[in-house]
């Protein structure tokens, strides 16, 4: 992986900044293969049988790749110098296999933590069916 | 009753504290963060180019943050460890008949990046069990746990992580508690008026078909009919409900004698209630004779089931 | 400065109506055509003086069906009341508010139905109750219930305001009785010449209790249409015009159509009151200044509420106010001298409108000596309206 993810100073962030949208495709594949990649083998991640006969529509993402998304979005656009220093999720509605993912966020605040000036960046995941997260995430910027 | 075992038992699990650390399997390591960063969609080199990372304000390779609990998670073959806190917790609430699970809420902190070859272990702790709460979803407690993630004896990461653990739909009661009726009156499904239904309705209809009479709740505030706006107006104030226990008195009553109604056998007693709780809840009133029915007169809930897609609530004489 | 108000700037010019039947045989774009050429052969105008038009939403005749068929000409203003017949005092406000800001010269009100051959309210409405709105949602808690029919909704209020205030079915009873005694001396009622007595009433067979057959209105053929015009114009017409004085509509926090049934006081009528308070202040009169009172009698009950709300008696009064002949045509407050809806016919509360203006005439049938002030209301239980009209 050589690209290099531009990196965005302090100076250039303020309350108010939008960052740029990020739409996931979550395929069957990308469903499965987070799931993986994060460790998490309960069924429903994977096992299309299994998650219908517990009551849902279709494998859905897993919290573990929330997580990921959400500081993928963050660092996508501060670059990677940046330091995320939290990422505090509520979950709303399943993302299934086949649905769609837009991530939107802005900058809500500019917080000093320990002597260190933080960003606090409002997210929100949105899918066919609603918010299926929504959060922030505190980052330090150069 | 069942609401203090369940704090009975989320008191002794809290006191407990944490649990003891349990090693992550492997140490931080590249092979891993590969597949995670590959699979997330991830491109930022300094997880996986040294040359770069060694440039970067890290000064050599780190782990995603985002993969704190990725670390240590327990496998595919992997068992709880006996003192974990989530697990005694779920066990009491399964057995409550509180025995679906969704998370609501994961809130992580990084104290510092990871690099590869370090060795994290967690250990976590029940930080409160709140309930029982009328959810969307149903009646449910939300259980909140904290992880820690260290490195010898440095805390790396933490996590506050909140499950609701509800009653499935269907399921609508306690073993142990009285069932309102539930009458089939397929009779009345020739041609009774169905209700429309909105978003804001949804939730009462599908309380009728599982036997629950569920008034909408903002705040402290009930309110019947529902709709989707708090007292006042306030956009900001997202409601829930309860179920009601379903006895009152009538307020008022109709004796319909003429013209004909779908579904409806003449004459019938149309009862609107007070309910205990304090609202009113209009409904058909059964097997009494309307020489027999008064204001005042107290009144149970029973769900006439129609059919699969509709339960109308009505009410009988209180025994 | 003068403070801004409608009263005094419009005047009722003319009044037409058709004749009010069970079956009319004609369609209903023909009844609202047949009743506003009579309004306006009244007023002493002609279709293309006519450059507004208002009338319900129930109304089935759309205002440029009515425009093309009388060949009236340019509009220039055209509206809608909800609310069934809450809206009828209300088409003459829409009227005058109209004429009073230039936006139109000469306004029809009119409401044209076959409400007892075609589409009966009275009957349970699916289509009513499975709208898909608001007003669907809402009669979601209803109609499934079994409370699917106007007289039904009612009664619920009718039961509640009996057991509060310690009053019985003759009380109802009373102004069925009343309605229909004017109407027997009025040849243009359906029930000319077939009065009824308490012991009639009280004998006839329940719809839903506590309402009685003939607690419940009528069902109607027919139309009705009022010429609205500025009080300058209208004083060059051949009648005497029927100034309006004040005009109104009222809703009220909880409202519903009639089924407000969640409000704290299930007995009253909050949005009358609304209405009653600015009648009074518009008109700068008080209850005891009206000399005749033309009241919403679709059904009994709401006659009682009316007379307690507007502020003729207190709160649960109304069965000791109208007792003796308080409310016969030489009475303190003479109630519905044309028979009312229960006795003249039931075209949504417009022809309760044009007896307003032909007592302010003096060519009413059962006219009240000089009367100087009369007041109307509009169907009561959903948002609702009235006025107060006045001679010159």
């Amino acid at each position: 992986m050589s690209r290099t993810l531009r990196t965005l100073h302090a100076a250039e962030v303020g309350v108010g900044t939008e960052l740029p949208p990020m739409v996931i495709e979550a395929t069957p594949t990308f469903v499965v293969s987070t799931a993986i990649a994060t460790r998490d083998f309960q069924d429903v991640h994977h096992d299309r049988d299994a998650a219908v006969g517990r009551g849902s529509k279709d494998i859905f993402l897993n919290i573990l790749t929330d997580n990921g998304l959400v500081q993928r979005f963050v660092t996508d656009w501060a670059g990677s110098e940046a330091l995320v220093r939290s990422i505090k999720i509520r979950l709303g509605v399943p993302c299934y296999a086949y649905d769609t993912i837009t991530f939107s966020g802005r900058v809500t605040d500019e917080i000093e933590v320990g002597g260190e000036r933080r960003f606090v960046i409002e997210v929100i995941g949105r899918d066919s069916l609603g918010d299926h997260v929504t959060g922030t995430v505190q980052v330090v910027l150069p | 009753m069942s609401s203090t075992t369940i704090s009975d038992a989320a008191q002794r699990i809290v006191s407990q504290g944490d649990s003891a650390p349990r090693l992550a399997r492997d140490p931080v390591n590249q092979p891993m963060v590969n597949n995670w960063v590959e699979a997330i969609g991830e491109t930022n080199p300094v997880y996986n180019d040294p040359g770069f990372a060694a440039r970067s304000v890290h000064g050599g390779l780190v782990a995603p943050p985002a993969m704190a609990q990725v670390w240590t998670m327990r496998g595919l073959h992997g068992q709880r460890a006996d003192d974990d806190p989530l697990g005694a917790m779920t066990a009491v609430l399964d057995a409550e008949g509180f025995t679906s699970v969704v998370a609501t809420d994961s809130e992580q902190t990084y104290h510092r990046y990871l690099r590869p070859g370090e060795h994290v272990a967690a250990s976590a702790r029940l930080e409160s069990v709140v309930g029982p709460k009328q959810t969307a979803l149903g009646e449910g407690w939300f259980v909140t746990t904290r992880t820690s993630w260290t490195v010898g004896e440095e805390v790396v990461a933490e996590m506050l992580f909140r499950v609701l653990k509800f009653r499935p739909p269907g399921e609508h009661r306690a073993p142990d508690a009285d069932r309102a009726r539930v009458v089939d009156a397929p009779e009345y499904a020739a041609g009774v008026l169905r209700p429309v239904i909105s978003a804001d309705t949804a939730f009462f209809w599908e309380g009728t078909s599982v036997g629950e009479l569920r008034i909408q709740r903002w705040g402290e505030t009930l309110r019947h009919p529902p709709g989707p706006v708090g007292t006042g107006g306030d956009l900001a104030t997202t409601p829930d409900y309860v179920v009601a226990r379903g006895t009152g008195t009538l307020y008022s009553y109709v004796v319909h004698h003429a013209p004909k109604v779908p579904g409806k056998r003449l004459p019938f007693v149309v009862a609107l209630v007070e309910l205990d709780e304090g609202v009113r809840v209009l409904g058909e009133l059964i097997d009494v004779g309307p020489e027999d029915v008064y204001i005042g007169l107290a009144v149970s809930v029973v769900f006439l089931r129609i059919d699969d897609e509709l339960t109308l609530p009505a009410w009988q004489v209180a025994q | 400065m003068t403070a801004m108000t409608l009263s005094g700037k419009a005047a009722i010019a003319g009044i037409g109506a058709t004749e009010f039947s069970k079956d009319s045989g004609r369609s209903e774009l023909r009844l609202a055509a047949e009743c506003t050429h009579a309004a306006l052969a009244d007023a002493g105008l002609a279709p293309s003086d006519v450059d507004g038009l208002v009338t319900f939403t129930m109304d089935s005749n759309a205002e440029i069906a009515l425009a093309r068929e009388l060949g009236i000409g340019e509009l220039t203003f055209f509206s809608r009341i909800g609310y069934g017949g809450g809206a009828a005092a209300a088409t003459v406000q829409q009227a005058a508010m109209a004429v009073a800001t230039g936006v139109a010269d000469v306004v029809v009100a009119y409401r044209a139905f076959n409400e007892r051959s075609g589409h009966r309210f009275g009957q349970v409405s699916a289509g009513a109750a499975q709208q898909v709105n608001t007003s669907g949602i809402d009669n979601s808690f209803h109609y499934p219930a079994g409370i699917a029919t106007p007289a039904a909704m009612v009664a619920m209020l009718a039961r509640r305001y009996l057991h509060d205030y310690g009053a019985g079915s003759e009380d109802f009873g009373r102004i069925a009785v009343i309605d229909r005694k004017h109407a027997a001396t009025n040849p243009n009622a359906w029930f000319y010449g077939k009065p009824i007595t308490l012991a009639d009433h009280q004998a006839s067979r329940w719809i839903a209790e506590p309402l009685r057959l003939l607690d419940c209105c009528q069902e109607s053929d027919g139309g009705v249409a009022l010429v609205i015009t500025s009080a300058e114009r209208a004083r060059d017409l051949p009648h005497r015009p029927a100034i309006v004085a004040a005009a109104a509509q009222g809703s009220s926090p909880g409202q519903y159509v009639m089924t407000s049934y969640y409000r704290d006081e299930l007995a009253a009528l909050p949005e009358l009151g609304v209405v009653g308070r600015q009648l009074w202040t518009q008109a700068g009169i008080t209850p005891s200044d009206v000399d005749v009172a033309v009241l919403y009698d679709h059904f009994t009950p709401y006659v009682l509420l009316q007379l307690e709300e507007l502020g003729f008696c207190g709160r649960g009064e109304a069965k000791d106010f109208i007792a003796g002949d308080t409310l016969e045509l030489g009475g303190a407050l003479p109630l519905n001298p044309h028979g009312g809806q229960l006795g003249e016919a039931y075209i949504h509360g417009m022809n309760g409108i044009a007896e307003a203006v032909r007592q302010l005439r003096g060519s009413a049938v059962n006219q009240v000596e000089d009367a100087q002030h009369v007041l109307v209301t509009a169907g009561t239980g959903v948002p609702t309206s009235g006025l107060v009209l006045a001679r010159i």
